[in-house]
């Protein structure tokens, strides 16, 4: 188990150099920042309280943080894959566990800076500049306070996560930076409308509405959209809920992210092994 | 396994797209220098590949001495150096041997020092020149004192100075209960440093011995001639040896060359 930690302890902290040194980075947190900040602005929620402000983000936060959480993984293994350093480091008894993830928990902590950060400042912002609003208040009735956007940030962040895990798989399945784009987008176009576009398919095919919140907390986006409704915007206009099942939804994300390190192990793992079963095939072949 | 053999390597086949690059290898790496020599994709990486267990074989096996030890197998017993140096450039040298220091436990200050690098420790790895890039590689490839040191064409792209610092360095790892496998073209330095040679042609270990037996048994001066009373002869014209030239530095592998059997040129070199 020491040697585990200390395994994920040494490629965390080099990850996090790497990251670090990545102006990029930085660009674009600053940029959802601006973003956020718009957004509320011109929405009107910023001004109002925590309640109309998540209103105001929700549907941009389910497109700009899986964007952003795939732009932070989809090279996450496979640089060092491609460059051979990944060899380099097997030497070293690294178990594909470890090295996993300490990749991914400095990616994670990468993310909270990346997109934590811009909306607990739009979150202070709100808190600073929040005031009465009857035509808001008219149709967000009920309780505002700032422990429901630390609810709404602790969600994005978990939401963040699940598709930064799955990011990283693909990382791991990618043989080359333009592969990684392109299964990285599939992955992001799927997450993102994919889900969404399936249960309305089911609705038409017959499924019953009082499925939805069940069927809703499978995909990160309903999941996390499920838990903003049921947890934060809920609250304030609808106490007893009913939008979504949390353990469900919680455990959905969850699920999203473990799956995400499994398929990232299991390909890291495997692969030279499965590319010698295609070799022998192919040998056989060729003999007839 | 043999007495003094660290590692056995047994009917060892490798294909690429159905091409054989390594075709039922079989040889032994004992304490000392070891190189490993044979023209443009002869399958020299793909060998050091599997030796280090970066590749793994489609037919065939590689036992290692330490495989019995009895310390569960957790600390480093090979050291590697690919033939593209891998590390991140905007590391710095000591930071990048700080990384792989912190997995066994060693000394990444010492390992500069060890390969004459203490100068260019704050230097980004992007910045340093090729030949301290392949003295970082060898100083991060024997951090831990791994019992075999394999080192993939250390020369290649140097400098005469930088091949001979290189070579030494390496040469200074290799003891009684140490190997240090090396692949290179600078016959040169393999006749100086070398214990034992191996020969690869065409996927197939041509010789393999003590480096002063070989020579006993060809009638030859050195291992210059011994490659081409071995090889050479079977090829028409020219050869890279001693030109410093590498199968290729830009990470392309033995397969490539290999992608097709008419472009198998034992010994030629188009430069």
């Amino acid at each position: 188990m020491s040697r585990l930690l200390t395994d994920i302890g040494a490629v965390c902290r080099r990850e996090l150099v790497t990251v670090r040194r990545t102006p990029g980075y930085a660009v674009l947190a600053a940029g959802l920042l601006v973003v956020l900040g718009a957004l509320v602005a011109v929405g009107g929620g910023g001004g109002t309280g925590f309640v109309p402000a998540v209103v105001d983000l929700l549907l941009p936060t389910e497109i700009l943080v899986p964007l952003l959480a795939v732009v932070l993984g989809y090279r996450a293994l496979l640089t060092d894959a491609t460059s051979g350093e990944f060899a380099v480091i097997r030497t070293y008894h690294v178990s594909t566990v470890g090295y996993v993830l300490g990749v991914l928990l400095a990616r994670v902590a990468a993310l909270v800076a990346i997109v934590g950060v811009p909306f607990a400042l739009v979150g202070l912002y709100v808190w600073l500049t929040a005031a009465p609003d009857t035509g808001i208040f008219a149709t967000h009735s009920g309780a505002d306070s700032p422990l429901l956007f630390v609810r709404f940030l602790a969600f994005v962040l978990l939401f963040g996560t699940a598709y930064l895990s799955v990011s990283a798989a693909v990382s791991a399945i990618a043989s080359s930076r333009r592969s990684a784009i392109a299964i990285g987008l599939l992955a992001l176009l799927i997450g993102v409308l994919g889900g969404d576009l399936a249960i309305l398919r089911s609705l038409a095919g017959g499924a019953s509405p009082g499925e939805i919140p069940g069927l809703l907390a499978l995909t990160p986006n309903g999941a996390f959209r499920g838990l903003v409704f049921e947890h934060v915007i809920g609250v304030a206009f609808a106490p007893n809920g009913g939008f979504v099942q949390t353990g469900r939804a919680v455990g959905s994300l969850v699920g999203w992210i473990l799956a995400g390190i499994v398929v990232a192990v299991t390909t890291l793992t495997y692969a030279t092994r499965v590319d010698v079963v295609v070799e022998r095939a192919r040998e056989r072949l060729l003999e007839y | 396994m043999s007495e003094r053999a660290l590692a056995e390597v047994v009917d060892l086949t490798r294909t690429y797209s159905g091409i054989r690059v390594l075709d039922e290898v079989s040889l032994s790496i004992s304490s000392g220098i070891t190189t490993i020599i044979g023209p443009n994709g002869s399958g020299k990486s793909t060998l050091l590949g599997v030796l280090t267990g970066a590749v793994e074989p489609t037919a065939g096996t590689v036992r290692h001495a330490h495989e019995d030890s009895a310390d569960g197998g957790n600390d480093k017993r090979i050291g590697y150096l690919p033939q593209r140096v891998p590390f991140r450039g905007e590391f710095t040298a000591r930071e990048t041997l700080g990384f792989y220091a912190a997995l066994v436990g060693d000394d990444p200050d010492a390992a500069l020092a060890d390969v004459g690098l203490s100068d260019a420790g704050d230097r980004r790895v992007a910045a340093l020149s090729g030949g301290m890039r392949r003295l970082l590689g060898i100083a991060q490839a024997t951090l831990g004192d791994p019992t075999i040191a394999v080192l993939d064409e250390p020369t290649s792209g140097l400098d005469p100075d930088m091949r001979e610092r290189a070579f030494r360095a390496a040469a200074a790892r290799a003891s009684d209960d140490t190997a240090v496998v090396v692949s290179s073209h600078d016959l040169d330095l393999i006749d100086t440093y070398a214990d034992d040679v191996i020969i690869l042609d065409r996927g197939r270990v041509a010789v393999e011995g003590s480096r002063d037996r070989l020579i006993d048994d060809y009638g030859v001066d050195d291992v210059k001639d011994l490659y081409r009373a071995v090889v050479s002869d079977r090829a028409d014209t020219g050869s890279d040896l001693d030109a410093g030239d590498t199968d290729s530095d830009d990470g392309t592998k033995d397969r490539d060359e290999t992608a097709s059997e008419s472009v198998h040129v034992t010994g030629v070199s188009d430069r």
